[in-house]
Formats: structure tokens, C-alpha cells, sequence
């Protein structure tokens, strides 16, 4: 799906229709919809293209893998979005004092 | 000077109480769909319809809304339809911590650009808010090209994707 939501994100930020972006890179509609929806899978180098018509650049960067949020986004998918709201709220504001001692020593 | 401490439902339920029409984007959007980043303040995107301006002003009011300065302090203003009206942008202090009202987020055209994804969730004042979509508010985020909103969208992403994995299997 990171394709499929790639060329969304990158279809809407240009404000156009799959129609208009399918007229771009005479392709169907509903070809573009296909992707979009994660039915097809596009190539990398069509996705780049893709976006490329959305006046976009897909950037390439060669990071080392990371998926130390995912044990937190779990955890947080299996409560509600209130209490998801209330966890993390409660976790900004514990950290006050804490900013607050941080600022003060900054400006001794 | 440092903020009221953050408490984002009370902002919400004035919000609903003048009944606004508005859109919760930014970090507690994302934070509603599961993403670990927490922030300290609530952005809305309110409707720019001629009616809403007045609502907005009036909740502004109920909230003790004042501008608020690089250093944190208040600036008092007189919050009224017209002024609203002139500015996409306000960054505010009330009594229940950081509110900024963002007319039209980067890479969006607004409140009915963000309508069409947006979806109705209870953030725990009892009655359901509009929250823009996580990819909607990836997209802000890289369009706004701020150090900090780049810094927050690995999170974002791996949300995406472990949401993604989860409707997958379901």
C-alpha cells in the first residue's frame, strides 16, 4: 500500500483529479484508481512518473531500517482514539517540569 | 514564558458548544489514529464559510484566546468575524494551552479539500469531531517542509503502514 498512498498523497497536494493525472500520463481513470486503491501494484519507475505528473519528485534515500514506533503505534491502535488523545496528553504534560528545569538552566 | 498545560478536549467542546465547523489536523489528528508523537498544541482547520467566522470569534472569546508571541506570552485581541476573515493563519494561547487555527494547511486547499477524507471520531467530549485523515495529514506535513513537520513524518508513515498491515489481515 505505501505505493498506492504515495500517488494519493502526491494526486491530491497537486489538487487534481485521476482522470486529469491519467490524461497526464495517458493512462485510464480507472487505471489510476486501480493503483491507488493498491490493486496493482506500479513499478518504481512508473510510480516516479506518476508523481513526477503531479509536479512531484519521489526522493531516493538509502536509510538504515527503523521500526522502533511500531511496538508504540500497536499498543496504540488497540485503545480509542479518546484514550489515545488522553495517553498522549498525559505524556506531554508529565514532561513540563522536566522543560521547564531545562529552560531555566539554558538562560542561568 | 511557558503555556497553560495542554488539555485539548476542553478546546474541542467550546468548539462544538459555538458549533464551529472545523477540522482537527496536525499531531492530535494523527495521534487519534494511533501515531506515538505528542504534541502541545491543537491545530484546527476551521470552514471559511461567511457564518462560521462569527462562531469561531465567539468560541475564541469563551476560551480567553489571545495571540500568542514568539515567547510564549499572550497578546490580548479582539476576536470578531472580520478579523478572522482577514488572516488564514493564527497562532493562539488560551486557557487550556496552544490552539492554532490554520485556514489552509500546506499542499491543501482547505476545509472542503480536507472534508472529503476527513471522518468523524469522539475524542472524549461525547460527541464526534471531524479528524482529517492520516494521510491528509502526512501530506500537510510534507508540503509544509518545516524541519520539525519532516521530522515527524517517519512516525507517520510507519503508522500508515501498520495500519495498512492491519486492514490487510482483517
Amino acid at each position: 500500500m505505501i505505493s498506492a498512498d504515495l500517488l494519493k498523497e502526491a494526486r491530491l497536494r497537486a489538487g487534481i483529479t485521476q482522470a486529469e493525472l491519467g490524461r497526464r500520463v495517458q493512462r485510464s481513470q480507472s487505471q489510476i484508481a486501480r493503483w491507488e486503491r493498491g490493486d496493482v501494484k506500479p513499478s518504481l519507475e512508473t510510480l516516479r512518473e506518476l508523481i513526477r505528473a503531479c509536479g512531484l519528485e519521489l526522493g531516493f534515500e538509502l536509510a538504515n531500517y527503523d521500526d522502533s514506533y511500531v511496538p508504540d503505534i500497536v499498543d496504540n491502535l488497540r485503545v480509542t482514539p479518546a484514550e489515545r488523545l488522553e495517553r498522549s496528553v498525559a505524556w506531554v504534560n508529565a514532561l513540563r517540569p522536566w522543560q521547564a528545569a531545562f529552560e531555566k538552566a539554558r538562560h542561568v | 514564558m511557558s503555556d497553560p498545560p495542554f488539555d485539548p478536549k476542553p478546546m474541542l467542546r467550546v468548539l462544538q458548544e459555538h458549533e464551529v465547523a472545523f477540522i482537527v489536523v496536525g499531531v492530535v489528528a494523527a495521534v487519534a489514529q494511533g501515531s506515538p508523537i505528542p504534541t502541545r498544541d491543537l491545530d484546527v482547520t476551521p470552514s471559511p464559510a461567511a457564518d462560521n467566522y462569527g462562531r469561531v470569534a465567539s468560541a475564541l472569546r469563551d476560551l480567553d484566546a489571545k495571540l500568542r508571541l514568539p515567547d510564549g506570552s499572550g497578546l490580548a485581541f479582539p476576536f470578531e468575524a472580520r478579523y478572522l476573515a482577514g488572516n488564514t493563519a493564527w497562532t493562539l494561547i488560551t486557557r487550556f494551552g496552544v490552539l492554532d487555527l490554520v485556514y489552509q494547511p500546506a499542499g491543501t486547499r482547505g476545509y472542503d479539500d480536507l472534508r472529503r477524507q476527513a471522518f468523524e471520531v469522539d475524542l472524549g467530549t461525547g460527541k464526534p469531531v471531524l479528524v482529517a485523515s492520516l494521510l491528509d495529514v502526512i501530506r500537510m506535513k510534507e508540503a509544509s517542509n518545516r524541519l520539525k513537520d519532516r521530522a515527524q513524518l517517519p512516525a507517520l508513515r510507519q503508522t500508515l503502514e501498520v495500519i495498512r498491515e492491519q486492514e490487510r489481515r482483517s
